[in-house]
């Protein structure tokens, strides 16, 4: 394990242990995960299914508590927030890209990416703009007022990412971002996810099954059984 | 798959089951209400109804002497069997045809006469003050007798004395006969006496007794024992026997059975009585006692049907929306089955088995709770009260309504079932937001049709529940919900448009979530129809209510009335004064011809009059519009009051008077004395000859304060002339009251029919000492013609009012095609007067619905004296202001007739057993349809929360906090439930409007009178509103804290 950058990482991920259930049907999801992922770098996660990558990218964005270990995002623990705490996090440092896209369907893209600028409460002038700015940046300008129901799968990745990148965040987690799109659509969003980590600076640590995607990784985390095997440059 | 779905949808099935129960429990419960209660309440109609309303009564007239006994007899026989299974009270009262009293002297040499009676409960009906009861006797003793106190006096008996009456005044006359006077009784107040031929007064100078001589004095009745009355061989002019049923514990078999039997009583008795009796008449009370109560559970039975049918149609409506979410749940395996090959027919019997089962449990669960519910219904007001509490029971109707109304209800999900699925992403269609369309405005036609007809019924009385007045108001109400859900959706595209330029997220996002979401057309119509319902079930119950009080005042008219039964007596009126303490008026109250119109259908015009100077205090009644009872009183009231001859108790008056031509002229002197209240009462003189000696006038001033204000002097010749002969004479009367008058203005009238054989009347007061003296004079009386024609002159302290001014009610106006300035002629008893129609009214006190007029008494008492009729036409005694709370008991107490107070109307039309039952209905409705509203909502918001835990979630990973979900949750729930409440409930109030003074009737079926007008009572129906919106927040904010915390962004690990 090593940092990307001489300053520190932007995430630290340490000793972490996370275990459902009890008992003899109890699941061992996360056994002794330790890396770190510094600022503009896009890490991969891969794995089978079940081997602990959701799980890995729910702690790491405290949606989930480890049983042990720590978390550090940006300097703070993460395992050590309370729920308000948590809900900062994810407004201002940790943003997510969910495989289903998570899009609220009754919001037309550009008022789904305006989400989270509601949340910070920034006025309607420069929200308007930020999401002028966030749609063109994923090639979606002309779609703002569509709904998610009228977007294909890809575009509404987009929009998710989008919005994901609205407020501005340090980390975005990824999870499974192609899963449910065609090889030539997540061919698409990987590499506008490659272009936001060049032009907005974040850190990405995405879950993938895709090929493609690990080789647009700075890194690769590999999953097995809850555990951390390898990790490799691409 | 049923078994599958219990052990994985429980929560879901038994949501329905809970919802097909509430509805099959309301129809249920309705069902009893209808059957159960209806049944005990018509029996409560007839055992709880005062004696007289069940009593039945024959009535012969003229039977033969030896036949009496038997006739008596057969009479008791035929009614003992009418009423059977019933024990039965019989009371006879007999009169004999009359007798001359020989021995005695009148005046004019008139023939006295008298007669006997028999009455089989004579001490209850008198009381003794001297001597004994009479005690049979053999048919050679003489008679043993009672007198009345008045008798007595004037035949100056005692026990012990022997009297002599002469032979019957007809054909077969029997002879004379023998009584002893054993005692002195005095008549008890209440007690029938009206039906005596000289109504207990014991004594009249002037009575009709139909022969050549036309009018006698008459001293009576000699009270005899009955049976030995019967058989002593005197004919009897009057035999009534009546037979009082004890309905204790009567069932409604025989309650039917008894009616029945005295329905057809009169035809039996035709064959038994043969040639012994000449008329008779069968006056039969209890069968139309029954058809009363009949028609009052029938008026009652539309309510509570409509009730049910309210109740199904919401029950209905929650379902669609129970069904329509169960199929969304169940969509995933539909599709599956779908694709496994299933058809439509296996998914639709699948459906029928589910359903059938729902029913099956649902009614098992509803026949017993119906059945308690109805229980502990009868036991809270206004059904308890009413005496109408039972235990739980059941019965056919009950069991085959309850196991209907499930199977009805459950078969909403069939449909439901295998209705066509809906357009992918939940946006409708065209073709179904036209069918959406097409609905509302069938369904707003069904209202428009149903409040037409609704709208059209007859104003008569009409009881039959027909489907208009069933169905109706839930079609109004229906429509009306479907409308408003229009309206719903612009109000929240506004609250969307204000969310855009918001800053934050919470508000927002609820605005565009209410406003974007598809919206459950089904629970929208649920919110919508309940509140309406609900707000419309508390102001019907309220506009019932005030219907009730609004028509119990019209029909009594004023506060308390007492209804007189008999002969008024002088000091009637203060003793209500000082039993009441209220402002106290006589009142005539009774049909009358006007001009040649008798009224239609039995139902003569009515002719209220009474005191209207202080009409505010007296006259009750709604008066729409903008009249007052004080104003309409102004403009009937007489400008001044009458002031006579003051005349001190005890006080004695003189007569004297001469006339010319040495003709033997009598005149028989009539004195109306005036007491406190504006009563007048007539004191008759004795047949006085004009011969210049001073005769005394008995008992006039019986109390003091009476004021002399007319007298009547019908002149006459002693003895029969010849019709060749026209002798002509003029006349001087004087009579001398020891009392001081304060106006000297008197008239005199020479009255009607034949005012030309009396002329030049006149009349002046003077004073003579400490007294007052009226000396009344007539020029050229002329005698020609029969010794009975009329020569009358009357003297009055007033002048002739001229046309009485009256209030003419709506109705009247309306079928003489006449209005204000139109000039009447009322024909009150036998006299014309003149009327002119002052105002009209709506209706008018105490004749509700009737065509009628009101005047003012003290008018139309002077205008009745001036045409000759001195009488008062005194049929009541109104009372305004009653100052103590008992006033009513006190007035009872007086026994001066039949007390009617507005409150005791009032309760009794509220609680009539036969009528009660709807009220609970309704009060039931209320619940049902907020329980529903509950169930709906819940129902409604969990399964949203469940379709969006996934969304949930996500907005928790977007860092959105669980208090700014829950705002935004609760915002977009109160979002869309604040405007369907307020909109139902607008619903609700112009349902109220529009329906509900249509669909209150009267007691009898017919139009309320007056006009119902709707009452939104804004108290009761914010409370009602206020509580509906608390509990449904109260359980969005349960639903919405369990699913906020179930949904935490730990969720997105699970969720699909």
């Amino acid at each position: 394990m090593s940092g990307d950058r001489a300053a520190g990482p932007l995430l630290s991920v340490r000793d972490v242990h996370r275990r459902f259930g009890s008992g003899p049907t109890a699941v061992q999801a996360l056994r002794d995960v330790s890396f770190d992922v510094g600022t503009g770098s896009m890490v991969a996660v891969v794995g089978r299914s079940g081997s602990g990558k959701t799980t890995l990218l729910n702690v790491v964005g405290g949606l989930d508590s480890p049983d042990t270990g720590t978390v550090v995002v940006d300097g703070t623990e993460v395992t050590a927030l309370d729920d308000d705490g948590l809900a900062g996090l994810r407004r201002r440092t940790v943003a997510y890209v969910f495989q289903t896209f998570g899009l609220i369907p009754v919001l037309s893209a550009a008022e789904n990416v305006g989400v989270p600028l509601r949340l910070a409460r920034v006025p309607v002038r420069e929200r308007e703009q930020r999401v002028a700015r966030l749609l063109d940046l994923v090639g979606l300008a002309e779609h703002a007022r569509q709904r998610p129901d009228e977007l294909s799968g890809g575009q509404q990745q987009r929009v998710a990412i989008a919005r994901a990148l609205a407020a501005s965040p340090k980390l975005l987690i990824a999870d499974e971002p192609t899963g449910q799109l065609d090889a030539e659509t997540g061919l698409a969003v990987m590499a506008l996810l490659r272009g936001v980590v060049e032009a907005e600076n974040v850190a990405v640590l995405v879950s993938t099954h895709d090929p493609v995607m690990m080789a647009l990784a700075d890194r690769v985390l590999r999953m097995h059984d809850g555990q951390i095997h390898e990790q490799e440059a691409p | 798959m049923l078994a599958r779905r219990v052990r994985t949808q429980w929560a879901l099935l038994a949501t329905l089951l809970l919802l097909v129960t509430i509805g099959a429990t309301l129809v249920g419960t309705c069902t009893l209400l209808v059957t159960r209660t209806a049944g005990q309440a018509l029996r409560l109609a007839a055992t709880g109804a005062p004696a007289a309303d069940v009593a039945t009564t024959v009535y012969t007239v003229n039977v033969d002497g030896p036949g009496a006994a038997s006739v008596a007899a057969d009479t008791r026989t035929a009614l003992t069997t009418a009423l059977a299974p019933f024990p039965v009270a019989i009371t006879v009262r007999a009169a004999s045809r009359m007798r001359s009293l020989p021995g005695r002297t009148e005046a004019a040499g008139a023939t006295p006469e008298t007669y006997l009676s028999g009455i089989s409960d004579l001490p209850a009906r008198a009381v003794l003050t001297s001597g004994r009861w009479p005690r049979a006797v053999d048919g050679r003793a003489p008679v043993e007798t009672v007198v009345l106190e008045s008798t007595a006096r004037q035949l100056d008996l005692a026990p012990g004395r022997r009297v002599r009456l002469g032979a019957e005044r007809s054909v077969d006359a029997a002879p004379a006969l023998d009584v002893t006077v054993v005692g002195i009784a005095r008549p008890r107040p209440g007690t029938g006496w009206e039906r005596d031929p000289l109504t207990g007064a014991g004594y009249d100078a002037v009575v009709d007794n139909g022969t050549p001589d036309q009018t006698a004095p008459v001293y009576g009745p000699f009270l005899a024992d009955l049976d030995t009355l019967l058989t002593s061989g005197s004919a009897m002019a009057r035999l009534e026997v009546t037979a009082h049923p004890d309905l204790t514990g009567a069932t409604l078999p025989d309650l039917h059975s008894a009616a029945a039997g005295v329905a057809g009583a009169d035809r039996r008795l035709s064959a038994v009585y043969g040639d012994r009796v000449q008329v008779h008449r069968v006056d039969a009370r209890l069968p139309p006692t029954l058809q009363r109560a009949r028609d009052q559970q029938q008026v009652a039975a539309a309510v509570v049907l409509a009730v049910a049918v309210l109740g199904c149609a919401l029950a209905a409506t929650a379902l669609v929306l129970a069904g329509r979410l169960t199929a969304g749940v169940r969509a995933g395996e539909t599709t599956l089955m779908t694709a496994l090959g299933v058809s439509r027919g296996q998914f639709a019997a699948a459906a029928a088995v589910e359903a059938g089962v729902l029913a099956v449990l649902a009614a098992a669960v509803a026949v017993p709770a119906s059945a308690a519910l109805h229980a502990g219904l009868t036991h809270l007001p206004p059904l308890a009260g009413s005496g109408l509490a039972v235990g739980p029971g059941t019965n056919g109707s009950h069991l085959a309504a309850v196991t209907g109304g499930a199977l009805l209800l459950a078969s909403v999900l069939v449909i439901l079932a295998v209705r066509p699925g809906g357009s992918a992403g939940g946006r409708r269609t065209r073709t179904e937001m036209l069918a959406r369309s097409g609905a509302d405005l069938l369904l707003v036609a069904f209202a428009a049709v149903g409040w037409w007809q609704l709208n059209g019924q007859p104003t008569g009385a009409t009881t039959r529940a027909d489907a208009v007045r069933v169905v109706a108001p839930a079609l109004v109400l229906t429509a009306g919900a479907a409308l408003v859900l229009r309206v719903v959706p612009p109000v929240l595209r506004g609250l969307d448009r204000l969310a855009r330029r918001a800053r934050g997220l919470a508000f927002p996002l609820a605005a565009f979530e209410a406003a974007r979401r598809p919206h459950a057309v089904a629970a929208g119509l649920l919110v919508g129809l309940a509140c309406a319902v609900s707000t419309f079930g508390v102001a019907f119950d309220a506009t019932w209510e005030r219907a009730q009080r609004d028509q119990a005042d019209l029909a009594v008219g004023t506060d308390l009335a007492v209804a007189v039964s008999g002969a008024p007596g002088p000091g009637d009126g203060a003793a209500i004064a000082a039993a009441t303490g209220g402002t106290v008026s006589p009142a005539t109250d009774r049909g009358i011809p006007i001009g040649q119109w008798t009224g239609g259908a039995g139902e003569p015009p009515r002719l209220i009059a009474t005191d209207t100077r202080p009409a505010r205090d007296l006259l009750r009644g709604r008066l729409d519009s903008g009249d007052t009872w004080a104003g309409v009183g102004a403009v009937l009231a007489p400008t001044t009051r009458v002031t006579g001859v003051t005349v001190p108790a005890g006080a004695e008056v003189r007569i004297r008077g001469r006339a010319t031509g040495g003709l033997p002229v009598v005149v028989s002197p009539r004195l109306l004395m005036q007491d406190d209240t504006g009563m007048r009462s007539i004191c008759t003189g004795p047949r006085t000859p004009l011969d210049g000696r001073t005769y005394r006038l008995p008992d006039c001033a019986t109390a003091g304060g009476r004021q002399l204000v007319a007298v009547e002097l019908p002149v006459a010749l002693a003895e029969p002339i010849s019709f060749d002969d026209a002798p002509t004479s003029d006349i001087a009367v004087t009579l001398t009251v020891p009392g001081t008058s304060a106006a000297t203005a008197w008239t005199a009238t020479s009255v009607a029919p034949a005012p030309e054989r009396l002329g030049r009347p006149g009349v002046a007061v003077t004073r003579a000492g400490a007294g007052t003296r009226l000396a009344l004079t007539a020029k050229n009386v002329q005698f020609s013609g029969p010794e009975e024609a009329a020569r009358t002159l009357v003297a009055t302290a007033f002048a002739d009012p001229g046309p009485v001014p009256v209030a003419m009610s709506a109705r009247l106006a309306d079928e003489l095609g006449t209005g204000r300035g139109a000039e009447l002629s009322l024909l009150v008893g036998t006299t014309p007067v003149a009327a002119t129609v002052a105002t009209v009214l709506p209706a008018v006190p105490s004749a509700p619905g009737a065509p009628g007029v009101l005047a003012d008494v003290d008018t139309l008492s002077r205008a009745l004296i001036v045409n000759g009729e001195l009488a008062f036409p005194l049929d009541a005694w109104w009372v305004g202001n009653p100052a103590t709370a008992d006033a009513a008991a006190r007035a009872t107490a007086l026994h001066l007739g039949t007390v009617t107070t507005r409150a005791a109307e009032n309760a009794r039309l509220i609680g009539s057993p036969p009528r009660a039952g709807q009220s609970s209905a309704v009060r039931l409705l209320v619940l049902a349809a907020a329980l529903l509203l509950l169930v709906g909502i819940v129902l409604h918001v969990h399964s949203d929360l469940q379709v969006r835990a996934v969304e949930l979630a996500r907005l928790r990973a977007l860092g959105v906090t669980r208090r700014e979900i829950r705002t935004t949750l609760l915002g977009q729930h109160a979002g869309v439930l604040l405007p369907l409440v307020a909109a139902g409930a607008v619903v609700g109030w112009f349902a109220t409007r529009a329906v509900t003074p249509l669909m209150i009737r009267s007691e009898s079926g017919a139009a309320a009178v007056p006009a119902v007008l709707p009452h939104w009572p804004w108290a009761d129906q914010a409370v009602l509103i206020a509580v509906l919106l608390a509990a449904c927040t109260l359980a969005v904010a349960a639903v919405v804290a369990a699913q906020t915390r179930r949904a935490d962004a730990a969720y997105l690990r699970v969720a699909p």
